[in-house]
């Protein structure tokens, strides 16, 4: 398969890069001279940002477009109004998770999506097919570049390049940067105060130059999709593929709040409250290591007497906490603070069963 | 590149000859491959290891990799800082990040292996 690449793959050449596939992009892994714990630590502590331009982008448009949407996705697009952006979920009708995804209203006929990268074409292959005429769905993923700029410093950046940096939690307005119109949004996937700038493909070089070149003391890192995983692993934050799927279900990974249980109708609403009415299903938990085990997706969580209980979904070292931490999926009756052990190869490696995030996030 | 007085493996391994004392680690650019490294399990003292048995584990905030025996002998001591400071691996891997000292046996033991000028060739092919 031939990987598709960011506009700003050549400055992440330039910059040492390691790359990676991330759903079918080529995309920084990390850089020369960084690595994911110094990355970790700059936007922990400082400023990053991040390329994110693997993202899906796709529009929604037309007379009733949040009302059409609203009536897809799991989350009450009633609860936000334009200017606002919300985090909601795409199910099949068994409750499935065919993609986490962010909605940005812009207007009542004007929705603008940032689906995962491996997932875009499928969301919007489903909304095509079900929208009414009037509305239409297009795919933008290679029209648009997004930067992550995140961190607690990552509002003096913004102000530095004179970009309004008083907007609310998971609010968006149009701005400019170097005579670039793009979108700012309070959004971020690290648990930090941040920032993701939507910007037009074609401009985006211009952009990110002003950002890494900000200059003194509040000089971005460039940061890689490895140390994005870390920190959102740290929040509990679910990765599509690992703690949310077409197998695990908004239910299952406690991802409830998502879901406007009180609307009418969202695709996979019957099998959802089925799966939440029974009770029976496993429910994602975080796992923190006792020792020095560190957990990686697939692995085997069994109890005291050696019986499986669970597996893990997401599992990587916390560089904050210089420890290992996972997220399982785990039978339903298994206890906060119980003791498990996880099956680290060949390893029993005892870890206590927590409510994420492992690290106090920031956001706001 | 890479230092003359060592020896190498193919996998990345290197070998310090000091009488009938080895001291191993893993070379710059296994660092550089794996990456941060967070965590370095070691054989016990006293273990006798074969030549290419798996002897540990090296993993960095991604991904895990065997740790095999270069060489055949006894181990003598392992490097316990690594166990509060593995990242030694990564910022100093010829010095403060070597992994265990060995005793060998064989007065020929690094015999198959690489010198440095080989072993950077291996890495182009």
């Amino acid at each position: 398969m031939v990987l598709l690449r960011s506009p700003l793959h050549d400055r992440h050449l330039a910059l040492g890069a390691k790359l990676a596939e991330f759903g079918g992009w080529e995309m920084p892994l990390e850089y020369a001279g960084g690595g994911v714990l110094a990355e970790h630590k700059a936007v922990r502590e400082g400023v990053g940002v991040f390329d994110v331009s693997h993202l899906g982008k796709a529009v929604v448009r037309g007379p009733g477009a949040v009302d059409f949407v609203n009536g897809c996705f799991t989350a009450d697009l009633g609860r936000i109004g334009p200017g606002q952006a919300q985090y909601t979920m795409c199910c099949d009708a068994d409750g499935g998770v065919v993609d986490d995804l962010i909605a940005y209203v812009r207007s009542g006929d004007d929705v603008f999506l940032m689906p995962n990268a491996a997932n875009t074409a499928d969301v919007v292959s489903r909304l095509a097919a079900a929208a009414p005429a009037g509305i239409e769905v297009v795919d933008q993923h290679r029209d648009f570049a997004v930067l992550a700029v995140q961190g607690p410093q990552s509002g003096q950046v913004l102000d530095r390049l004179g970009v309004a940096a008083d907007a609310g939690y998971m609010s968006f307005a149009t701005q400019q940067i170097e005579g670039q119109a793009l979108t700012v949004c309070r959004t971020g996937y690290t648990g930090e105060r941040g920032y993701e700038l939507v910007v037009a493909a074609g401009a985006v070089l211009a952009v990110w130059d002003a950002v890494i070149e900000a200059g003194g003391p509040v000089s971005p890192r460039a940061c890689g999709l490895g140390a994005r995983d870390t920190l959102r692993t740290e929040m509990g934050y679910p990765l599509h593929g690992n703690d949310l799927s077409t197998e695990i279900s908004p239910v299952m990974a406690r991802a409830g709040w998502a879901v406007g249980w009180a609307k009418p109708a969202f695709w996979g609403k019957e099998a959802l409250e089925a799966q939440r009415a029974a009770g029976e299903v496993r429910l994602s938990r975080g796992l923190l290591a006792g020792g020095r085990g560190i957990p990686r997706p697939g692995m085997e969580v069994q109890d005291a007497g050696g019986t499986v209980i669970g597996s893990v979904t997401s599992g990587t070292f916390s560089p904050t906490l210089r420890k290992g931490i996972a997220l399982a999926l785990l039978d339903p009756d298994v206890a906060l603070d119980a003791e498990v052990f996880v099956d680290v190869r060949g390893r029993q490696e005892a870890f206590t069963v927590v409510k994420p995030p492992f690290v106090d996030p920031s956001t706001r | 590149m890479f230092p003359a007085d060592l020896t190498y493996t193919p996998g990345h391994e290197w070998v310090r000859v000091d009488g009938d004392t080895a001291t191993v680690g893993i070379t710059d650019y296994a660092q550089e491959q794996l990456g941060d490294i967070v965590f370095v399990s070691l054989p016990q003292v006293g273990d006798s290891v074969e030549a290419g048995s798996v002897i540990g584990e090296l993993e960095s905030t991604k991904s895990v990799s065997d740790l095999f025996a270069p060489i055949a002998g006894e181990v003598l001591v392992r490097n316990e800082a690594l166990e509060a400071n593995p990242e030694l691996v990564n910022s100093d891997p010829y010095g403060e990040g070597w992994l265990v000292k060995m005793r060998v046996h064989d007065d020929d033991a690094t015999a198959g292996l690489m010198d440095a000028q080989a072993y950077e060739a291996s890495l182009t092919q």
